[in-house]
């Protein structure tokens, strides 16, 4: 591989360690001071005018997988994007890269996944840009969207929850609102995405039977929000729940503390991470969402989620501490390790 | 004509009674002044006398320096005369001009132990006792210079008896010894359940008598708590085991004497001066065959034997009481946990494990493990460098650094340092820094050091895997800091450890080890490197293998076995082999057919051999199957193998080839033996062409069979091996100071 410190590396794509430090190098810079959640604040999405404005482009190989397509995946990330800032997503717009000689059946079933993922969401394609590139320019295809969405009932509702346990700056989910003793709530299962993905990757598909979770979680959200007391919310996407409780912990000054033994994770995933000598809090997830909640409200939200069916299998998995730094996990063994930014490709640790 | 004299020696000179030494000689020679410590490790003297008398002091000062006292250097000078009147001990000087050595803890001398065992003396029984040249130091001190005002004896202020003996300057024992109490002033002992219920009577006599009942019992010591149990019971050493969830690790076992430990174990000339030092560390001992033996389960599957020798009175008399005069004396924690050092850990930490607690209230401010060593081949070799060795500096015979250091070593079994000069000063063991508590224990010892030596680290030395936690604080003591990260690829720096205490500059090394990040990423551990300063070339490794998966090959060593088979057959008859699930060789084969992570580790080979055989195919803990082999090839015949070397890679895929060839043809031993003895053999060969000194490290170079086939066929070459750090990854902090040494960065 070449040298990530003079190149562009896929490293830098894995979300972690090395897309954080080019973000901060490269992109931060134009950062002006614009929004009333600007750029700075690097999280999902920013706020301007009272409107949630994000964008995501997709990549994903193979295009085609167990429990989704490319299709599927471009609608659910933006949606999602915008309701982890706790806005309720409208519109979407939709830009296509194709390479040419790509088969036309393979565009129409990804056309018909937007179609039937966008009407799962309630949302809209409002506009969108077609390009085709010479062979061999690009691998297949890529999709970007960007989305936009407003402020709900739900939201306020959620915020005069949250009023009653601390003084609020934003009033969207964003890190900063975090205080010490917030319980963290997973909504499911994790890791079904990245396994998914590997195992058509690696052609074992048929050995790893398990299928990526790829969904539009803003209705899961709503409900959510229509009880209150969420002080952020964040998608496990790349770099997964190790790169989103560092995000956390950096943003909020706080520490936060996982229990290894309270993540869901089905059986079939838990033994192929160890097979495959991946870690599970590195593991990417795409329709999942990670709640920060205020200690009082997590038993209600908790519940809540149980009642949606993004949310069966939600669990409490930790809290957010003042008396700790960075992120802390209690590993099934009963020990304790420090869970960094992935850094890429597992690394053999054991001497 | 009166003359005077001011000289400065430096090196070991505190918390070794050299003031007192200083003194007695003055008055003997008739000189008059003083001597103080000048906070550093350095004493200045004055002397003032006429040329007979100064004469026949330096006569002494050269002649009869106290055996613990390393004197490095002694400078003399004329200077103008005061008006002394007689000759003082002057309080400890404040400034520091070179900083001081931080002494280690001793065992108990036998002058000591005399005392506590004269019915007649002040200090029968007593299980504290300690004079100038013993006892604890390091293990109770806060700060440096060793004061007792810097230590935990400062809650214990001295009685009339021992003030007296303090302030004799004739008390050529107790003089200005700063540890020193007595029954009357000293620390107390209690004997408690562990629940917190005090047990009345003679704690030592009831715990005795505990011991012999069966019961488990944390025993506080000089840098821990101990876990102590009857050896010599099957139930007991079972029980033990099931409730430190330790299914097969070995226990320590310590001894009354030398003369018990030799009705269990073979122990030579060498062995016996380990036994019997003043830093007394667990010693690996060959069983004996013929003799009596301990319960199979104190170190099963294995051909040696941990012992050591008492090492405080307290550990003396409780073995006196109890009559085998010998027990487990395992440390005090939870599997992968720091040792305790308080009671209160004992009560939350321990309270599964333990029945009772006998402690007593002297504060254990640094947490010091039991080191422990092994004799291979007639070279002692560290395994662990904790009490009695740790934490005295390592001088770099060639190079000084232009800046003070850290270096944060590696990640199980860990041990930090700090340098500064020509001076590296390695934390006590630590232990495995991927369990957090561990870590911060680490980093605590690291800036307690720094503190203490008042540095200013410029930078901070780590290794390459991205892994490693100890990186990640690496990273953040540099922010700390404003320090620059260097990072230092894991077998350069196991070979520059042992280049450091020898001075080398440039050379070969033979690595063998576990796995350590690779400079392309891959997992290497059989490595041949060339080296000149810092630049380094890797001449030869181990065969790559498949290490699809990572750690999860380092646990399962059968799973292991079958990445080895698969090079040169199909994964399908690889896996029966093997003994591994077919589905698991299905999806081993898809996932291999694809470039992916491999190793060259010489571990990760003995452990698939070691699985092989049929010796060992699980790891309970590090090392297990590769130590179990060699425990197994013990009386083997070395037998025809070849392992050739093509290009730059060690055929050791081939040694199964020839397994599987000679299948139920040998004994087991000799097997083993042939196995490690002719990897020896074959590494030996190609780092010869590369030089006539050969470094030998990493966590395989204690391996007794290995070793022989380097000694044996290295054609007059030398071999060097650590001596003054263990070749495992206790050593690494030393090779990656040794490595910034050598970049000699002025800037
Ligand atoms: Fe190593
Ligand atoms: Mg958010
Ligand atoms: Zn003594
Ligand atoms: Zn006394």
């Amino acid at each position: 591989m070449s040298d990530p410190k003079s190149v562009i590396t896929r490293l830098h794509g894995a979300g972690g360690a090395y897309m954080h430090n080019l973000i901060k190098e490269y992109f931060l810079q134009l950062y002006d001071g614009y929004g009333e959640v600007g750029l700075d604040v690097l999280d999902d999405g920013a706020v301007i005018n009272g409107i949630v404005f994000t964008t995501d482009s997709f990549t994903v190989r193979p295009l085609f997988f167990k429990g989704g397509d490319i299709g599927r995946l471009a609608v659910s990330g933006t949606v999602n994007d915008i309701a982890m800032m706790g806005g309720d997503p409208i519109a979407l717009s939709l830009g296509v890269v194709i390479e040419e000689g790509f088969p036309k059946s393979d565009l129409a079933k990804i056309v018909e996944s937007i179609k039937n993922t966008v009407e799962e969401a309630g949302v809209h394609i409002v506009t969108g840009d077609t390009k085709v590139m010479e062979k061999g320019s690009l691998d297949k295809m890529i999709i970007n969207t960007s989305g936009i969405g407003v402020a709900s009932d739900a939201l306020k509702y959620n915020f005069t929850v949250l009023r009653k346990t601390r003084q609020v700056k934003y009033e969207w989910l964003v890190p900063m609102n975090l205080r010490d003793g917030d319980k963290i709530i997973v909504s499911g299962n994790i890791g079904d995405h990245a396994i998914a993905i590997l195992s058509s990757r690696q052609g074992i598909e048929f050995e790893i039977n398990v299928e990526s979770d790829v969904a539009p979680l803003n209705k899961m959200m709503k409900a959510v929000l229509e009880v209150g007391g969420v002080a952020d919310a964040k998608d496990p996407t790349r770099g997964g729940l190790a790169d989103l409780l560092n995000d956390w912990s950096e943003k909020s000054g706080l520490g936060i503390y996982i229990r290894e033994n309270d993540i869901p994770v089905r059986e079939d995933v838990r033994n192929a991470i160890e097979f495959l000598g991946l870690d599970l809090m590195e593991l990417g997830n795409e329709g999942k969402a990670v709640l920060a909640v205020s200690p009082e409200m997590a038993r209600d939200v908790l519940d809540t989620l149980h009642k949606t069916p993004w949310g069966k299998n939600a669990a409490i998995i930790g809290e957010v501490r003042k008396d700790i730094q960075g992120v802390i996990l209690e590993t099934a063994v009963g020990g304790k390790r420090l869970v960094t930014r992935p850094v890429g490709d597992p690394v053999p640790r054991i001497c | 004509m009166v003359e005077c004299y001011k000289i400065v020696i430096t090196g070991i000179v505190q918390g070794v009674g050299f003031r007192p030494f200083i003194f007695r000689i003055a008055k003997r020679s008739g000189v008059k002044g003083y001597v103080k410590n000048m906070g550093g490790s350095e004493v200045e003297v004055l002397i003032q006398g006429d040329k007979q008398n100064i004469g026949k002091f330096m006569e002494s000062l050269f002649k009869d320096v106290p055996e613990v006292a390393k004197i490095d250097k002694i400078i003399t000078e004329e200077t103008e005369c005061g008006d002394w009147k007689d000759f003082f001990i002057l309080p400890s000087g404040t400034y520091v001009k070179e900083p001081s050595q931080i002494p280690p803890d001793f065992a108990v001398c036998e002058d000591c132990m005399r005392e506590v065992l004269n019915p007649q003396d002040r200090r029968y029984r007593y299980p504290f006792n300690s004079c100038v040249k013993c006892g604890p130091r390091f293990s109770m001190m806060y700060t440096i210079p060793y004061d007792r005002e810097n230590t935990s004896m400062r809650d214990f202020p001295l009685c009339k008896e021992c003030e007296r003996e303090y302030h004799n300057p004739e008390d050529e024992r107790r003089f200005d010894a700063q540890g020193i109490s007595c029954p009357i002033c000293g620390p107390r002992l209690f004997l408690s359940t562990i629940e917190g219920e005090i047990i009345d009577g003679d704690p030592i006599k009831t715990t005795a008598k505990l011991i012999s009942e069966g019961y488990i019992i944390a025993v506080k010591g000089i840098g821990g708590f101990h876990i102590v149990v009857d050896p010599l019971n099957d139930d007991v050493v079972l029980k033990l085991r099931k409730r430190k969830n330790r299914p097969q690790q070995p226990f320590a076992v310590m001894a009354q004497s030398l003369e018990i430990i030799e009705n269990y174990a073979i122990v030579n000339e060498k062995e016996k001066e380990l036994l019997t030092s003043p830093q007394r560390p667990i010693v690996l001992l060959k069983k004996r065959e013929d003799g009596e033996s301990l319960s199979k389960y104190v170190s099963p599957g294995l051909d040696r034997e941990g012992f050591f020798l008492f090492y405080t009175p307290l550990h003396y008399l409780l073995l006196e009481e109890f009559p085998p005069h010998l027990f487990i004396a395992t440390s005090g924690n939870k599997h992968g946990f720091p040792m305790c050092v308080d009671e209160q850990c004992v009560k939350e930490k321990l309270k599964d494990v333990v029945d009772y607690v006998l402690y007593h209230n002297r504060k254990i401010v640094n947490r010091v493990d039991d080191s422990m060593i092994r004799v291979s081949n007639g070279r002692p070799l560290l395994l662990r460098r904790s009490r009695g060795y740790a934490p005295l500096w390592i001088q770099l015979k060639n190079k000084a650094l232009h800046h003070d250091i850290l270096a944060l070593g590696a990640e199980l079994q860990n041990a930090g340092a700090v340098a500064f000069k020509d001076k590296v000063i390695l934390t006590p063991y630590i232990g495995d820094t991927d369990e957090y508590s561990t870590l911060i224990d680490l980093e605590n010892y690291v800036l307690k050091f720094v503190t203490m030596y008042s540095l200013k680290p410029k930078v901070v030395v780590v290794d390459k895997n991205p892994a490693y936690q100890s990186v990640y604080l690496g990273e953040k003591l540099a922010e700390k800091f404003s320090a620059k990260v260097v990072k230092v690829q894991h077998h350069v720096a196991h070979i520059l450890s042992v280049a450091a205490e020898n001075g080398i500059e440039s050379g070969v090394g033979i690595a063998i080890d576990g796995i350590g990040y690779g400079d392309d990423g891959n997992g290497w551990g059989g490595e041949v490197i060339k080296f000149e300063g810092v630049k380094y070339e890797r001449k030869h490794h181990l065969k790559y293998v498949p290490y699809v998966g990572g750690d999860v090959n380092a646990l399962r060593p059968r799973r292991m076995l079958a990445m080895f088979l698969s090079t040169f057959m199909d994964w399908n008859e690889a896996g029966k082999i093997a003994g591994i699930k077919e589905e698991e060789a299905r999806l081993l084969e898809k996932i291999t057919k694809k470039p992916g992570l491999m190793t060259s580790s010489t571990g990760r080979f003995l452990d698939a051999v070691s699985a092989f055989l049929n010796v060992c195919d699980q790891r309970t803990y590090e090392g297990e199957p590769a130590i179990k082999l060699e425990a197994s090839a013990r009386g083997g015949k070395l037998l025809d193998l070849d392992i050739k070397v093509v290009g730059e890679e060690i055929d050791t895929p081939s040694v199964f080839k020839w397994l599987i060839e000679n299948r139920g043809r040998y004994r087991i031993n000799d097997i083993a033996y042939t196995v490690q003895y002719r990897l020896g053999e074959a590494l030996i060969k190609t780092a010869l062409k590369y030089g006539d000194k050969v470094i030998v490290s990493g966590g395989a170079a204690v391996n007794e069979y290995i070793l022989k086939g380097m000694m044996e066929n290295s054609e007059g070459a030398e071999i060097i091996l650590p001596r003054k750090v263990p070749p495992n990854d206790g050593g690494i902090a030393l090779g990656q100071a040794y490595y910034y040494a050598l970049i000699n960065d002025t800037s």
